[in-house]
């Protein structure tokens, strides 16, 4: 049965686009150079998780290998600029293509599995891939990795400062929240979520899951490829390590904590992973058990992640103030209706 | 109402003493700052450099500090912690470069991270001081020469083909007599990362210029703790020498499986000083060499590296496998103060001409100074340890040509 909720589609997008409005203004409060550098970070982080949340929020397949599509869209970024002197706007799409077209490569064998062995084998294709760059000679420049030294432009103009740059990677993560929100609330959105609920229904119902299953590994490879392409232009120097499996795993746990159903969510992930240890002045040790912590408590007490969580308490507490009954099921996920 | 008057006017006064107090502090002050992992897996190494930063800093100040032209300015040491994460790092660097308006930047102790560091110090004419030898990667003759991307960028280490070629000569010398016959044979295990494939590509060379056989490489994936697989192959080769060229902390696990499985009749552990062999109470039933980087603090041959590890400790730093890095770095900060008295001047175009053109007498070398390539020269020192437990220790010069 299907049951539609009395909010509109757009209601699940206008969270998402009033937080980054008021992310755009940051740069108006004066912030120091290291925060907008890490905010940068962060949303380059985000836009990926974006593409994560498609495959792990809808799909309900979890990538561990998202870091290495990452750096599909990287070193497609720097060896376009150092081989043809391609720039960042051209990249930008060639990056994400080729992202997504590596994601349909590793799809076909590996979505033959499903749950943990999906899991494993996309872990095994980030230390592939990680192996392959490290000893890519001259081409990937081994494990040294590559410099970019192509400028950013802006309007004509070089992009040097950090405000342009987050002002891009904020227009960004705004474009990845709306085509989130769009795949969503398709009807491929929602033969996605069936997939997600039951792989034998919807295969009984004539979806083709496997053809499905990849088409959103590939759909969440072109969000890689485009933070791939920010990355490699905001760092000017990449190599294997930042591809490899610690990477893929912060990306995943980023998207666990902060809800992969909801437009917020990677958001929220995105923010708080990237910014939590420089708030708390935590060392990397200390980070990690955190997020440890965080990620048992969401898993526990927030199956759906910090943002739907957070949602869930304010309506229950909403509901105890007007002392008003219960609404029927409102989604969780960005949708407007829900199975 | 008159009172009120008297106490207005005497905070205003209190307010503008202060603010002219700021001001001159600032203007007396010049900032440099150092990037390194103060935490995380970079951690061992990278403590070593504002260690060994904060102790040359603490002695110029403490001598009166930097007299430039007819001003005198104290040096002020901001530290930054990357947190052996490379986002961390570029926003450290961000904010000293663009916030701090520091004049100096130290750093970092991984290769990547100082690369990237350079994309940000380098257009913002920011003296910038490393001590990775994969900086060779950028540096050149052009790179460096004035408007070049690298004009501010110092490497604090010799060339790589400089240290591995001392550290192969000194390695063979010493053991030899300790093995009691010519070593012919060496297998270097390495671990297979940016650093490892760098060095081993120059250590292999240096080892076949000073006449060894090296049938093979073996390459063990970072963070390896069971080097079994990899000694087994190594020991079937019939090495007189296994070389474990990096890192020292891996190296440190990877020993003692070797003697247990009597891989080879000895051994060469890369960055691992003598006073961690001691402190931990080591030893082997057969001959060790090791090196350091670039002077050894637990038996060092070298009267000035003595005195500088002993101020170097008494400030508080702890004993580690490579507290010998501090020194790729705490010259360079006394070098850059004699560079910035001789310019007369901060304006770092005069600053690194005055480099460029001077000889430093440091703790690693009496002369040193920067190539056209903005690259030192200096020595490196080599220790063994006899099964008896002796050590020994001697400086090794480079060689002064790279082998072909």
């Amino acid at each position: 049965m299907i049951m539609k909720s009395s909010s509109s589609p757009l209601a699940s997008l206008l969270p998402a686009l009033a937080v980054l409005v008021v992310l755009a203004l940051v740069p108006a409060l004066g912030p120091s150079n290291r925060i907008l550098s890490l905010a940068i970070s962060a949303g380059i982080n985000i836009v990926a998780l974006y593409g994560l949340a498609v495959l792990f929020g809808q799909t309900g397949i979890l990538s561990m290998g998202h870091a290495a599509l990452v750096g599909v869209g990287a070193y497609t970024a720097a060896i376009l600029a150092r081989d043809l002197g391609i720039g960042f706007w051209v990249a930008l799409p060639l990056g994400s293509l080729l992202a997504a077209a590596v994601a349909a490569i590793v799809g076909v064998p590996s979505l033959r599995v499903s749950g943990h062995h999906f899991v494993i084998m996309t872990f095994a294709f980030g230390q592939l891939l990680s192996i392959v760059l490290t000893n890519g000679g001259a081409f990937t420049g081994a494990a040294t990795g590559l410099d970019l030294q192509l400028p950013v432009t802006w309007f004509g103009r070089p992009a040097g400062d950090l405000v342009p740059y987050y002002f891009i990677v904020i227009a960004f993560v705004a474009i990845s929240a709306v085509a989130s929100w769009l795949i969503i609330n398709s009807s491929y959105g929602r033969t996605l979520r069936a997939i997600r609920e039951n792989e034998k229904l919807a295969a009984s119902l004539g979806i083709n899951v496997g053809r499905h299953k990849i088409g959103a590994f590939v759909v969440s490879g072109l969000f890689a490829g485009v933070s791939g392409v920010l990355l490699a232009y905001f760092f000017r120097h990449i190599s294997p390590n930042q591809f490899s499996a610690f990477p893929s795993i912060y990306l995943a746990l980023m998207v666990m904590i902060g809800g992969a159903r909801l437009l917020l969510g990677p958001i929220a992930g995105g923010i708080l992973v990237s910014f939590l240890p420089e708030m708390l002045n935590l060392d990397p040790v200390e980070s990690r058990i955190l997020y440890g912590i965080c990620l048992i408590a969401v898993i526990l007490l927030l199956p759906n992640g910090l943002i739907a969580g957070l949602f869930d308490g304010l309506r229950a507490l909403g509901r105890r103030l007007v002392g008003s009954a219960p609404r029927p099921n409102v989604p969780t996920d960005g949708t407007s209706e829900t199975a | 109402m008159r009172s009120l008057l008297l106490r207005s006017a005497s905070a205003a006064l209190c307010l503008a003493a202060s603010a002219y107090s700021a001001s001159a502090q600032d203007a007396d002050t010049i900032k440099i700052g150092v990037v390194a992992a103060e935490s995380g897996a970079f951690v061992s190494a990278g403590h070593t450099l504002p260690a060994g930063v904060g102790l040359a800093v603490k002695e110029i100040n403490d001598a009166g500090g930097v007299k430039i032209g007819d001003k005198t300015y104290k040096i002020e040491l901001l530290k930054r912690d990357d947190r052996t994460d490379i986002a961390t790092a570029i926003a450290a660097t961000q904010e000293l470069v663009r916030d701090d308006k520091v004049a100096a930047i130290f750093g970092s102790e991984s290769h990547d991270f100082t690369l990237a560091m350079a994309k940000i110090t380098q257009p913002a004419k920011v003296i910038h001081f490393a001590g990775n030898s994969t900086l060779a990667k950028v540096l050149n003759p052009q790179s460096v020469a004035p408007g070049g991307e690298d004009h501010y960028l110092f490497q604090s280490e010799p060339q790589e083909f400089q240290r591995s070629g001392s550290t192969a000569r000194g390695v063979l010398s010493l053991l030899t007599p300790l093995v009691g016959h010519p070593l012919k044979k060496s297998v270097v295990i390495v671990g297979n990362d940016a650093t490892g494939q760098f060095l081993t590509s120059y250590y292999v060379k240096a080892l076949k210029a000073e006449g060894q056989e090296v049938p093979e490489v073996i390459a063990y994936p970072p963070d390896t703790t069971d080097f079994s697989p990899f000694l087994t192959r190594a020991k079937s080769l019939n090495p007189d020498v296994v070389h474990f060229w990096y890192n020292g902390d891996s190296t440190l696990t990877a020993l003692p499986q070797a003697l247990e499985l009597g891989v080879a009749p000895s051994y060469f552990l890369f960055g691992v000083d003598p006073g961690i062999w001691k402190e931990r109470g080591l030893s082997a039933d057969v001959p060790v060499a090791m090196s350091c980087v670039p002077i050894c603090w637990g038996e060092s041959s070298n009267a000035n590296a003595k005195t500088y590890f002993s101020n170097y400790f008494a400030a508080g730093a702890p004993k580690g496998v490579t507290s010998s890095v501090s020194l790729l770095y705490y010259d360079y900060v006394h070098f850059l103060a004699d560079a910035w008295e001789k310019a007369g001047t901060l304006d770092p175009d005069a600053t690194v001409a005055a480099l460029e053109s001077m000889h430093h007498k440091g703790v690693v070398s009496d002369d040193l100074s920067f190539n056209a390539s903005h690259q030192v020269t200096h020595a490196t020192e080599v220790c063994a340890a006899a099964p008896g437990g002796a050590i020994t220790c001697a400086m090794q010069q480079p060689p002064a040509e790279a082998p072909n």
